[in-house]
């Protein structure tokens, strides 16, 4: 091989060595930590913020809309129309995250205040109805959460919201009790003109006084031609002229374009229902979006479920780093709500098994795999990983989980 | 309560390809190892995720240095001795290039690449060849050079090819070949892999790009890049590493010109004998050492002597139909409107619109990644970190959704059928996704650019001198060999090993 001539060829090494030494020596000695491409992950994704509770008002009888602020008074990171925020809460020696959808619009996380530009500080929304006795946190936060508490919370989590490279322009929401949230995020978008869709909510109620931000609804109703909400009783209810009845195939055909997204969010009865319905639409798999499902109300219902353990509490060893601790876990319970009763941190978002934020690795020990949205990868699934919101013990366990 | 040990031998920061392979090498020396991972699971890029019930490749196209199980290159080599065992599926080509009055796809093996040259280009098998061969003698110096370091005189006697070359840049070389432009670009479609316009590349870094790529084909893991990653981690542990997940180390802490520990964000502080950073040189030396003042004004002069390399952006789509329904039909397309890498590169510095795609079908290479009906199709560019240090986070979304589209609407129109009509998931990764998961000095993927300023020889000879801190030690793509999962693996063992040099080097001073 030769190039130009032998000499210039073996002085090669020498020469490039050369080269980069005096690119150095010749380069700025001033110490530079810019990394603007790290700064704008960091601001739609800053992690756990300080969140203070600024505002209260109701949703309707059973529900609340509870306002938080940054507590730096600063705007807040930025979300899409439809994601959910995490809170964390401490209740007694418990540890406890809760994942809700943002009732409120991404341009109010975003508001100018802070410029000198709005009078309204930025702020983002939750909208929480009261159980019906089985929601330990949706009790607290409609009974006990007050003006000026200070909480964390993790926000702009989720994938349900329209994705324009994916969905249809035209979006029939299917919404149902407090399901509504994140399509009164949308609907709020939508008439502030940064959401570009033509939004058609289809809201399932029993009676007008159960409807969850009525009043909220029925002022961005009408205030644009591209949202239309249509609220849809199932009780019967005297003078009602709107719709009446399910959020049935026909009912729903009749709102819907020749090309539509559906977006479905509400209970989990709901879910089952509305699976059937929208498979009589005979509409592309792609058209058709559930949020995630939620905590499984009652493991044991699942095939594969050995209910003969159904009253058994195990021993579950924690190991966290080099330390470990055994704490009681009931086999109806997840490994989650065992890790938070005995006030271990343990981060989760959708608890409902899909995002993995809770991803723990099984040391010992049998467990159930919540059938709905196991959102394990592959390998995980080999080497006795789960998603441990939805995974149940059914033995004595050990697991390895995140020092926090 | 005590969740670490008092000491460790090594705490490795980072549970990437890099830092799970220096920690292999250590445990399998016996040493006690600490990896500090600051996602939930390991591998950085190397990994997958979920979207509606369907696992997708983060980042992989093709993984180097693998090799067939009875004749494994240099990477496959270490996953077998150290007991990490990968279920590999060949890659069924080396890429099917789309290029201005070209449409060919090019296939493994120095003789057939150089005989579908030729069918396309008659008369050049003879030259391409030759060129094939003398990457091929090139790289196995390489491999060879770093096992065995030895003097000059002996370099030039064993290893006079690669002596020769050294100082050349990758289009000095190919000129002499007196190639016609058309072989050139059937030629050069792999550039992208190592990130530099051939007027700046190292004629060493394209003969190891082309003779491992083009002479041995690639591989992929049937689980996604998530196995490669959990596997490695998995043996890891086995051997006695304790791996933390969710841990941000913040600060390397330094007296007296050593390393000895680091501290968490938690507010952990761990010692050990020695630390090995897949944090960036930048990061570690602007805002990491604790205190700063240890940093040596030679560090932040290399520093700010070198140049960012590329970053990624990808567009994944799982779509609703069989890829050849969509006239989807190879694993791999480069496509561009220009094989001229320099012109190439240029592009790559701002926003778009790019003018050199990458893309992946998974389906060619791993039948069944994705459900019956459906198929995974990936559009990536390598873009500089340039133009994309300057989106506004209020513009980010408006930016990733432009560029984007270019590369859906480019591919669709190349297929003729509309993508965006398929689409079941689509996902989006940016540098500021990179930043956001592996917390990468801005996003970027590559390490420093190798050019003829910044060359991998001219690395090996001063690495010592850029040694600035005592005890620690770098690994990941700003490592020697740069970027590519496979030199990941490689830069990870290198580091391991310059921990058991020196710890050996003071043994031997002891006595």
């Amino acid at each position: 091989m030769k190039v130009k001539n032998f000499l210039k060829d073996v002085g090669g090494a020498s020469r490039v060595t050369k080269a980069r030494l005096a690119a150095f020596a010749s380069a700025s000695p001033a110490l530079e930590s810019t990394d603007p491409i790290g700064d704008v992950s960091r601001e739609w994704h800053p992690g756990p913020i300080e969140l203070v509770v600024t505002r209260i008002t109701p949703a309707c009888k059973t529900a609340k809309t509870i306002r938080f602020e940054r507590t730096d008074g600063k705007k807040l990171p930025f979300f899409y129309a439809g994601q959910y925020i995490v809170l964390d809460f401490k209740i007694g020696e418990s540890l406890i995250s809760r994942p809700y959808s943002i009732s409120s619009a991404p341009y109010e996380a975003r508001a100018a205040y802070a410029d000198g530009e709005s009078d309204e500080h930025p702020f983002v929304e939750i909208t929480v109805r009261r159980s019906k006795g089985d929601g330990f946190i949706c009790d607290y936060v409609n009974d006990s959460l007050k003006v000026g508490d200070v909480l964390t919370g993790t926000m702009g989590l989720g994938q349900f919201y329209y994705e324009p490279l994916r969905d249809a322009k035209h979006v029939v929401a299917l919404a149902g009790g407090v399901g509504i949230t994140p399509f009164a995020s949308m609907a709020k978008e939508v008439v502030n003109g940064t959401l570009d869709i033509d939004l058609t909510i289809l809201y399932g109620s029993v009676s007008s006084d159960d409807i969850v931000m009525k009043e909220e609804l029925d002022a961005l109703d009408g205030a644009s031609d591209k949202l239309h909400i249509v609220h849809v009783l199932s009780g019967n209810e005297p003078g009602w002229t709107g719709e009446k009845g399910f959020l049935t195939a026909e009912l729903i055909r009749k709102y819907s374009a020749e090309d539509t997204s559906y977006f479905i969010c509400g209970p989990q009865v709901m879910y089952k229902f509305l699976r059937e319905e929208v498979a009589k639409l005979d509409v592309p798999a792609r058209r058709v979006r559930f949020e995630v499902f939620g905590q499984a109300k009652d493991i044991a219902v699942y095939e594969g479920f050995p209910t003969e353990l159904r009253d058994k509490t195990f021993m579950l060893t924690v190991v966290r780093g080099i330390s470990e601790v055994q704490i009681p876990a009931k086999a109806t319970e997840s490994i989650v709500v065992a890790l938070e009763r005995a006030g271990i941190r343990i981060e989760t978002g959708c608890r409902s098994g899909e995002c993995g934020f809770c991803r723990t690795k099984v040391l010992a020990g049998n467990y159930f795999v919540c059938p709905e949205g196991d959102g394990r990868r592959e390998a995980d699934k080999d080497f006795n990983y789960v998603h441990a919101c939805a995974a149940y013990p059914l033995s004595d366990m050990k697991i390895k989980i995140p020092i926090l | 309560m005590k969740f670490y040990k008092d000491h460790y031998d090594v705490i490795v920061i980072g549970g990437a390809l890099a830092g799970l392979s220096s920690a292999l090498m250590l445990a399998d020396k016996g040493l006690d190892v600490l990896v500090l991972e600051r996602h939930n699971l390991p591998g950085g890029i190397a990994t997958s995720f979920v979207r509606g019930g369907i696992e997708i490749e983060a980042a992989l196209h093709e993984m180097m240095s693998i090799g067939p199980k009875e004749n494994r290159l240099k990477v496959g080599k270490f996953f077998d001795d150290m007991g990490v065992d990968i279920d590999w599926l060949p890659v069924p080509e080396c890429y099917h290039a789309s290029l201005p009055g070209l449409e060919v796809t090019l296939h493994p093996g120095l003789e057939t690449f150089s005989r579908e040259i030729d069918e396309q280009v008659p008369g050049t098998y003879d030259q391409v060849l030759k060129l094939l061969q003398l990457c091929n003698t090139v790289f196995d110096s390489v491999n060879e050079l770093s096992i065995h370091p030895m003097s000059k005189a002996q370099m030039l006697l064993k290893h006079e090819a690669f002596v020769k070359t050294a100082g050349y840049s990758t289009k000095e070389v190919l000129d002499t070949f007196h190639l016609p432009q058309k072989a050139l670009d059937l030629l050069a479609p792999y550039w992208i892999y190592v990130g530099s316009g051939f007027s700046d590349l190292p004629f060493t870094i394209y003969s190891v790009l082309m003779a491992d790529y083009v002479g041995y084909g690639s591989m992929i893991p049937k689980k996604l890049s998530h196995e490669m990653s959990l596997k490695m981690a998995e043996r890891a542990e086995e051997m006695g590493v304790q791996i933390e997940y969710r841990q941000h180390v913040d600060k390397i802490l330094v007296k007296n010109g050593r390393a000895y520990g680091v501290r968490t964000a938690r507010g952990d502080e761990i010692h050990a004998d020695y630390v090995i950073s897949s944090a960036y040189p930048n990061k570690v030396y602007t805002s990491m050492i604790e205190p700063l003042s240890e940093v040596p004004a030679g560090a932040t002069k290399m520093v700010n002597g070198r140049r960012l390399s590329l970053t990624a952006f990808s567009v994944i789509l799982i779509l609703d139909k069989p890829a050849e329904e969509l006239n989807i039909k190879d694993y791999s397309i480069f496509r561009g409107d220009t094989m001229d890498t320099d012109v190439l590169y240029e592009n790559l510095a701002g926003l778009g619109p790019y003018r050199y795609l990458t893309c992946i079908c998974h389906n060619y290479g791993n039948p069944g990644v994705t459900p019956e009906g459906t198929c995974s199709f990936s559009v990536t560019v390598l873009p500089r970190v340039d133009g994309w240090k300057t989106v506004k986070a209020e513009d980010y979304d408006r930016v990733k959704h432009e560029v984007a589209k270019q590369l859906i609407d480019d591919m669709s129109d190349y297929f003729g059928v509309n993508l965006l009509d398929h689409v079941l998931e689509c996902v989006i990764e940016t540098p500021m996704t990179i930043a956001h998961y592996t917390g990468a000095w801005n996003g970027c993927i590559y390490g420093y650019a190798h050019t003829m300023e910044d060359h991998i020889v001219a690395r090996l000879q001063t690495a010592e001198e850029e040694k600035f801190i005592d005890r620690l030690e770098f690994a990941g793509a700003h490592a020697i060999s740069g970027d590519g999962m496979g030199p990941a693996v490689t830069n990870g063992r290198k580091a391991a090993k310059n921990v058991l040099d020196d710890i050996a080097a003071r043994k031997e001073a002891k006595r």
